[in-house]
């Protein structure tokens, strides 16, 4: 990523233009929310929106979140209006971005007030949800920003989540959770490994054979598990990692159930996201790998080697996404069933450029793909007159809005996608 | 696409046969979901597997791995080899119907579809699983403890919101009765819209979305989703039977789903298995007539599965009353429409 000081430097004139627009844009932008949330969510709305925070059986329970709905309708239409109006008024001031986070923020809370008025449901229940579901989108995200911060275009991640969840089915069955969960990243390493083959020994196109590693998955994990699973079943029962609970932290109010009573996987993901950030862009190894993905013949005439490079971290990448893979069986339901990843590997890669091939913001873009979903869920039993396969797009079409609002453009590795060839 | 495409190219080549030649050959098409689903398919297969058993005929089947493929596999079995074709599903509805006017020599069984008008080669299947949600919904009202039911579905179509109608309306008639106040979570019988998954294969969907209503103070679920539900039942297992209890749908799911069997109170039960042997034994016969073949309460098409484990949990009052709204339903004194 470019530092807006280089840029400064560069082209002062361009820069200027483009953060007038921009922040014009921003503007436009708050002003509409707060005309939407003024005319459309403050005209129908009467009573009380209750969030519930706790359960009665918490330790330290806090009272319900009680917001009268229609003047915090008022007092947010008026927040984004005056933000919609010092964008104009000051343009290309700082905070551009801030404004239009925090405007979104209010957007969102008008929504849920507007949608709960009168009702209640429980908000820590709805962030916990947002978190679970984050987990596999931010795994398989993570493993494309690790393999394509060298070059490697990796379409296979959701073949690899499935290689995963299904051999962590099988050896969890037979051997237990952790082995279940070492196979799994083991069989995503394989895969990992296979693609690095293909692409950098043997230069295959790149898309291509990842399409492959997701067909030869899905099709031999379909196979077993329609023929030999219904004849063997214990070979697909496994046993599914339970929360742990973190001291005195887990039992904070809402931050205790969504971030420190989770499964291991909550916390692998967490773990990995900050590991692969301090890899990638504070040691040695990873300025090396990222040199790989931007000018591979630069980093070749300084002595990297760039194949091994390119093998290590999609092999790396595979292990990620074996560990997500797993989550789909040993984290949540213990079982295995066809094509149960669902695309998510493909989400996942969606993650990684609206998280600008970084691992907090993949982990970022995965976190607002799971608050969109953990929230449609909860509109569905609100009864709004929201039609269910409206709610249902919500999670994208959020994820779509957040990335074009609040990240801008975003730029690939140079080199991402070409094959090197060694001179 | 492309992925989904070539996967039921995939699939295709594991085209499952019986193992000897007979007389008689009946092909099912099945819907996205896998023959293994543990539910929906395969309740509907294991009718052709009886068959197989008893009539002695060659049975074969073609899975649908996406909405595309339905054509395709359907069209595959054209050309005589089939005597009957069953398709499995009421999204496969248009795919039959069209293949049904252009072959109007070959004959067809569609599950879940009534065709207005009838189209004189297919013969739908179809099932009243209201009356057996309704008794479901009163018996859940009967037991919750929280006074909070939960239900969600796959997707919003007909065959699978009936099962929430029942189930919604039966909780009501219970609050009736009872002067109780019993909420149910997830359908809205008058807007016609609830809690769906809009899909068939994420059982980790089943997970959260049971979760959610948990959440919402819901201790007994009902997912109508096909495989989707045993996400739901592997949450019920780690909370507790206590906290959570799941109730199964299409067929007895203590049965088909063992190891996790003792979290199902009961299952809502659509015997599949019973009218597509039903098809195939009249094709046999030459008694194949187009139309509709309604599996109701009455006549064991569509039931409440034994409480298994849950027996001793359930009062013998409520059992009693369950019993006596089954008769209710069956001579039309009770009306299953809310």
């Amino acid at each position: 990523m470019t530092s807006p000081a280089d840029i400064a430097a560069a082209a002062p004139q361009r820069l200027g233009k483009g953060r007038q627009r921009q922040a014009r844009i921003s503007g436009a932008v708050l002003l509409g929310l707060a005309a939407l949330v003024a005319l459309v969510f403050a005209q129908d709305v009467a009573g009380e929106a209750t969030f519930r925070l706790s359960r009665p059986t918490d330790p330290l329970a806090l009272p319900d979140l009680v917001v009268p709905a229609l003047p915090f309708s008022y007092a947010a239409a008026a927040v984004l209006a005056f933000l919609g109006v010092r964008q104009f008024l000051r343009g290309g001031v700082r905070w551009t971005s801030l404004s239009l986070g925090f405007g979104l923020f209010l957007a969102v809370a008008a929504f849920l007030v507007w949608a709960t008025a009168g009702k209640s449901f429980s908000l820590t229940g709805m962030l916990q949800a947002t978190v679970v579901r984050a987990v596999p989108i931010a795994l398989g995200g993570l493993a494309g920003v690790l393999s394509e911060r060298v070059a490697v275009v990796n379409i296979a991640i959701e073949g690899m989540l499935l290689a995963g969840a299904f051999t962590g089915a099988l050896i969890g069955s037979l051997m237990g959770g952790l082995g279940g969960l070492a196979a799994a990243v083991a069989i995503g390493g394989l895969f990992g490994f296979i693609l690095a083959a293909l692409v950098v020994t043997y230069r295959v196109d790149q898309i291509i054979a990842g399409v492959v590693i997701n067909l030869f998955v899905l099709g031999v994990t379909s196979y077993v598990s329609s023929q030999v699973y219904q004849e063997y079943r214990f070979l697909n029962n496994a046993p599914v990692f339970r929360p742990v609970k973190i001291p005195f932290l887990g039992d904070l109010p809402v931050v205790g159930p969504v971030l420190f009573n989770q499964n291991v996987f909550v916390y692998g993901a967490i773990v990995m996201v900050a590991v692969a950030t301090y890899y990638l862009f504070y040691t040695r190894m990873g300025l090396r790998a990222r040199s790989v993905g931007e000018h591979p013949r630069a980093a070749d005439t300084l002595g990297i080697n760039v194949y091994r490079t390119r093998y290590v971290n999609v092999t790396i990448a595979g292990m990620v996404a074996g560990f997500g893979g797993a989550w789909f069986t040993l984290g949540s339901v213990g079982r295995f069933d066809e094509g149960m990843t669902g695309g998510r590997g493909y989400i996942g890669l969606a993650a990684m450029i609206f998280g600008r091939w970084h691992p907090v913001g993949a982990l970022m873009a995965a976190l607002v793909f799971g608050f969109a979903d953990a929230m449609q869920q909860k509109l569905a039993l609100l009864n709004t007159p929201i039609p269910s396969e409206f709610l249902a797009m919500s999670p994208y079409i959020a994820t779509i809005i957040v990335v074009a609002g609040l990240i801008g453009r975003s730029r690939p590795p140079a080199a991402d996608g070409q094959p090197y060839a060694k001179e | 696409m492309l992925n989904k495409t070539l996967r039921a190219a995939v699939a295709g080549t594991f085209l499952a046969t019986g193992a000897m030649a007979a007389d008689f050959t009946a092909c099912q098409v099945t819907d996205t979901g896998g023959i293994d689903d543990n539910s929906f398919n395969q309740t509907a297969w294991k009718g052709v597997l009886d068959a197989q058993e008893k009539l002695g005929i060659d049975g074969r089947y073609l899975e649908s791995q996406a909405e595309t493929d339905y054509e395709a596999n359907i069209n595959s079995l054209l050309g005589g080899q089939c005597d009957v074709i069953i398709t499995v599903g009421f999204l496969l509805g248009d795919a039959t119907a069209a293949a049904a006017k252009a072959n109007p020599d070959q004959k067809f069984s569609i599950v879940d579809y009534a065709y207005d008008p009838a189209i004189p080669n297919v013969l739908g299947q179809v099932y009243s699983t209201d009356e057996a949600a309704f008794l479901a919904g009163y018996l859940a009202a009967g037991m919750t403890k929280t006074g909070v039911l939960g239900t969600f579905g796959g997707i919003n179509i007909p065959p699978v919101t009936i099962f929430m109608d029942g189930f919604y309306n039966g909780a009501m008639y219970y609050n009736a009765q009872k002067g109780a106040n019993v909420t149910v979570l997830g359908w809205n019988p008058d807007s016609r819209e609830g809690l769906f998954t809009n899909n068939f294969d994420s059982l980790d969907d089943g997970r959260a979305f049971a979760q959610n209503l948990y959440d919402e103070g819901a201790d007994i679920v009902l997912p109508v989703a096909g495989p989707v539900g045993l996400g739901s039942a592997a949450l019920a297992d780690e909370l507790g039977t206590d906290k959570m209890k799941i109730i199964g749908v299409d067929a007895d799911l203590y049965e088909t789903d063992p190891e996790k069997g003792y979290v199902y109170l009961t299952s809502i039960t659509k015997r599949m298995d019973s009218t597509v042997y039903d098809v195939i034994e009249r094709t046999m016969n030459g008694q194949f007539v187009g139309g509709l073949l309604v599996g109701t309460l009455e006549s064991g098409g569509v039931g409440l599965a034994p409480y298994h484990d849950m027996e001793d949990l359930v009062p013998d009052e409520l059992k009693a009353e369950i019993e006596t709204i089954r008769a209710g339903i069956i001579d039309g004194s009770i009306k299953v429409g809310g």
